[in-house]
């Protein structure tokens, strides 16, 4: 028999993170599949591939397949960062992931901007909180002047909420925690272990932000087309086990978190209710308004409303066809 | 030709480069591009290059680096690191070596500033090996101390790499920066130790001055409480919580820009000079990053660094031996990978390894830092010994490696102490729980 | 940087004329650069205890390193300040020398160039990318731009020496 066709993936996590756990289970099913005729050699956080210019790299062959990172990167992905703030009212990353596919297949925008490349696996991920290092938020009113880290596209919604959002290096918040250089931070519970904030914090503030999904593994169009036929049918097959597998890491990773954050004594808070429902109304008007002021030619009204409409059939049980299999 | 064996025969080929005087920077950066292309393409290891060399000029966190050297230089500037010589030359100066044991004690404090060896070999040094000099102490001597005492920095809390580390190994930061303590405190007891031995068989590597009235003394000291209150306020304002470890940088410049005025010597052609001194020593040290980078990302195309840890763990030890096997592979990887490459290769396989053999994930926390650490100055390649040979170029290379050597000693000797004593590390987390 | 001769030390050295050119250009320039990621982290900080915080400080200060990196690296190459293991080269006879010295500057020129290409290149797939940062909206493309012409000058400083040593 012929040797194996070696693809090269790189991601720049650890080979314990639980993302690359998954990455090893597509691995696994893949080499399984073609029956030994296609083998993936994985590099784990060696540098091949960088955490802001992947996309770069991997449309110039750095690699094969890579784990891409549209939504961080600063230029050319503005569909893919626009529709990630239209995901109010979702309730799981099965929801995430079938809202992006929906718009994948009536914005082709989303995918002229990953030109060269073909997605492998589309990513959402657990549900943000709100962590805080002294006191809780129950009310919305608690958040106001709080110094919180939050990620670039919540900034408007966390002033118009009266808190004092500031950037700064993921690798910073935790010794900024430490020593109250700042409030908190939004983060996804399983945050709570793997980067050691429920050390340092006291409160997990279970105020449900909503989360975006995006393509998170890609693989180079030039890679694909050099595949024999069925073998290139095969790794489009196998995108949905990928998408299980980081879904079904993510989810055991959220619950890690929060059981690593109660042994610390952490507490875990309930917002007021109405206080949900008007943070998810300003959420939406914030998104509304993205939408209204979509620059470089994007349908950002359209796309809220393709986003709202399919969370609206889900929620209805009417899955849409273009949501795909669910996760 | 097999990944495995472009990995070794480039390293043959970058020794060689290296001995023949061509610039440090080049040869690790085009080595490791030549060794990329061959395992991918042209276009890609071109590309890759690219990246390389901006991200390391555009990251906020490598950014800071020329912000802690500008603070070094306008020191400088302000007669301040003079002062602060003199001051232990007066305290210090009758005692064998005492200069160079103060610049392990700069070492010290500032690596309780910055997070990076790196950072603290090169504000270190900009400062002392002037001075040191020109009290007649030996180069090996000097740039030795300091290229050792500037691996203090890794270690003393805040630590990038213990950061780094406990988000792979998914320990708690505060645990390994308390069990960081009494390591760090033994590591520079013993640098001291080795300063204190070589000049008493050879008095001459560090002159010894007369002995100066307590009145003197004091009024040496007198001259830096300016000095003392700016440290002060840096350490204690990272303490407080006032500012970030990346923040200190700009905040210490500011307030060595203040000393400067203070004591008049805050003009526009001083200024001037000390920011074009600042860049010239920051671009010697992001070309030998850049360089560094590159050949770091080409190795671990290769996949060399996987096949030796492989061997380990095939060999079954006990928990001692293993750690012994580990320290040689990793000083081994670390002569030709950088620090931060190397731990994220090598802790996800080592580390379970040794928890299943009984050790604590802090202590191995410590021990991987500490021996990952040994790489920037063990020879052939040493980042902190390039650094430091960047600062003090008429040093030659060999002078600062020999002058290195009896630290690594101590360093040998110190991981020993870790690896058979592991409560060096475990009884003061253990004491604070 | 080389050492100051053992007695002339500080800020009783000797006054060394800056470069000038294009050099001096991005000595100026870098030193403008340093200044402004220095006070705005310095404000930043300040910003945040006395209640004026200034969202997107980290943006500039980034936006200035990297303009202060391309700088410093001009500045080291033309001073001929790049770190080189001296070790084989005093010991050669000079009629070695005479090839092993621009050799090893033409290597550092294709050190850079390689670097200049890579750098251009990746500016070039932007070029409609309409790259820039998240909260004050600072263009990228000419921050590429700038470290890609700086180390293509850096290249030509390398071979200038080279044809000198020759
Ligand atoms: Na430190
Ligand atoms: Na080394």
């Amino acid at each position: 028999p012929d040797a194996p066709t070696v693809l090269r993936y790189a991601t720049p996590y650890t080979a314990g993170h639980p993302l690359s756990r998954a990455d090893q289970q597509w691995i696994a099913h893949v080499e399984r599949i073609s029956g030994g005729r296609l083998r993936i050699q994985p590099s784990w956080a060696g540098g091949l591939i960088s955490s802001e210019h992947n996309l770069v790299e991997l449309r110039h062959g750095v690699v094969d397949v890579a784990t891409i990172s549209p939504i961080y990167t600063r230029g050319g992905t503005h569909a893919i960062r626009l529709q990630a703030g239209f995901y109010g009212g979702e309730q799981s990353i099965d929801d995430q992931v079938a809202v992006y596919r929906c718009l994948q297949a009536s914005f082709p925008r989303l995918g002229q901007e990953l030109a060269g490349l073909v997605p492998m696996e589309v990513q959402g991920g657990n549900v943000l909180g709100i962590v805080t290092r002294t006191r809780p938020v129950r009310r919305l009113e608690d958040l106001r002047g709080l110094r919180l880290r939050v990620p670039g596209e919540l900034v408007p919604l966390l002033r118009r909420l009266g808190a004092d959002p500031l950037d700064m290096p993921m690798a910073d918040v935790y010794p900024a925690m430490a020593k109250g250089v700042i409030d908190g931070v939004v983060a996804p519970a399983d945050t709570l272990k793997a980067l050691h904030f429920a050390e340092v914090a006291r409160f997990y503030n279970q105020l449900r932000i909503a989360r975006g999904a995006y393509p998170a593994r890609a693989i180079s169009e030039d890679s694909l087309r050099r595949l024999p036929p069925d073998l290139e049918r095969l790794l489009l097959d196998s995108r949905i086990v990928w998408e299980r597998a980081v879904a079904s890491e993510f989810k055991q990773a959220e619950q890690v978190g929060i059981d690593y954050a109660r042994g610390l004594g952490m507490t875990f808070v309930q917002p007021d209710p109405v206080a949900q429902q008007r943070l998810d109304a300003l959420y939406l008007a914030e998104a509304a308004q993205a939408a209204a002021n979509a620059d470089h030619g994007l349908p950002g009204q359209a796309m809220l409303r393709v986003a709202q409409d399919t969370l609206r059939r889900l929620r209805s049980g009417s899955r849409p066809p273009c949501a795909g299999p669910a996760l | 030709m097999t990944p495995e064996l472009i990995g070794a025969l480039s390293i043959a080929v970058l020794l060689a480069l290296l001995a023949l005087g061509v610039p440090i920077a080049a040869v690790l950066g085009l080595v490791g591009f030549t060794g990329l292309a061959l395992l991918t393409s042209i276009e890609a290891a071109t590309i890759k290059a690219g990246v390389v060399g901006w991200e390391t000029i555009s990251r906020y966190e490598l950014g800071v680096l020329p912000l802690f050297l500008l603070m070094a230089h306008l020191c400088f500037t302000a007669g301040a690191s003079r002062d602060f010589f003199d001051a232990a030359a007066k305290l210090l100066g009758h005692r064998r070596g005492g200069l160079a044991t103060a610049s392990i004690a700069g070492c010290a404090g500032f690596g309780a500033i910055s997070g990076s060896s790196l950072a603290t070999a090169a504000t270190v040094g900009l400062v002392a090996l002037p001075e040191m000099r020109k009290r007649g102490y030996a180069p090996s001597l000097s740039t030795g101390s300091i290229a050792a005492g500037g691996t203090l920095g890794s270690l003393i809390p805040p630590s990038g790499a213990l950061i780094v580390y406990g988000m792979i190994a998914e320990q708690p930061i505060s645990k390994l920066f308390a069990a960081a303590l009494v390591p760090v405190a033994t590591q520079a007891l013993l640098y001291i130790a080795v300063i204190i031995l070589l000049c008493r068989r050879n008095p001459a590597l560090g002159p010894v001055s007369e002995r100066v009235p307590w009145r003197e003394r004091f009024a040496s000291l007198g001259r830096i409480a300016d000095i003392a209150v700016l440290i002060v306020l840096v350490i204690g304002g990272l303490t407080v919580g006032w500012f970030t470890p990346t923040e200190a940088a700009s905040i210490g410049s500011v307030l060595a820009m203040l000393l400067c005025a203070r004591r008049g010597k805050l003009t526009i052609p001083a200024l001037r000079r000390a920011l074009a001194e600042t860049l010239r020593t920051a671009g010697v040290i992001y070309a030998i990053i850049i360089g560094a980078i590159v050949f770091s990302v080409f190795l671990g195309a290769t996949g060399l660094a996987s096949h030796l840890t492989a061997l380990v763990i095939d060999a079954n030890l006990d928990a001692k031996a293993a750690a012994a096997v580990i320290v040689v592979v990793l000083l081994l990887l670390g002569s030709v990978l950088d620090g931060m490459a190397l731990m994220l290769l090598t802790v996800p396989i080592f580390l379970p390894m040794m928890v299943g053999l009984g050790m604590s994930p802090i202590w191995f926390g410590i021990f991987v830092v500490r021996t990952i650490e040994l790489g920037l100055v063990h020879p052939p390649l040493g980042m902190n010994v390039y650094i430091i040979q960047g600062i003090a170029k008429d040093v030659p290379l060999g002078t600062i490696f020999r002058g290195v050597l009896p630290f690594l000693a101590a360093d040998m000797l110190h991981i020993a102490l870790l690896i058979l004593v592991p409560a060096t590390a475990l009884w003061l987390p253990g004491v604070l729980a | 940087m080389s050492l100051p001769p053992p007695d002339d030390f500080g800020e009783e050295r000797a006054p060394q004329p800056l470069p000038t050119g294009l050099t001096g250009v991005a000595v100026a320039l870098g030193s403008v650069a340093l200044l402004v990621a220095m006070a705005t982290d310095a404000l930043a900080v300040l910003g945040r205890h006395f209640g004026f915080p200034l969202l997107g400080a980290l943006e500039l200060v980034q936006a200035s390193v990297s303009v202060a990196g391309a700088c410093a690296i001009v500045c080291a190459s033309a001073a001929g300040a790049h770190a080189v293991i001296h070790a084989v080269l005093d010991r050669v006879s000079p009629a070695s020398r005479a090839v092993l010295a621009p050799a090893g500057q033409l290597l550092g020129a294709a050190f850079f160039l390689v670097l200049a290409v890579g750098c251009g290149w990746i500016a070039w797939d932007l070029r409609a990318a309409a790259e820039a940062t998240d909260l004050l909206g600072i263009p990228l493309a000419p921050l590429r731009l700038f470290a890609t012409f700086a180390l293509i000058f850096t290249a030509t400083l390398f071979v200038r020496t080279a044809a000198r040593r020759a």
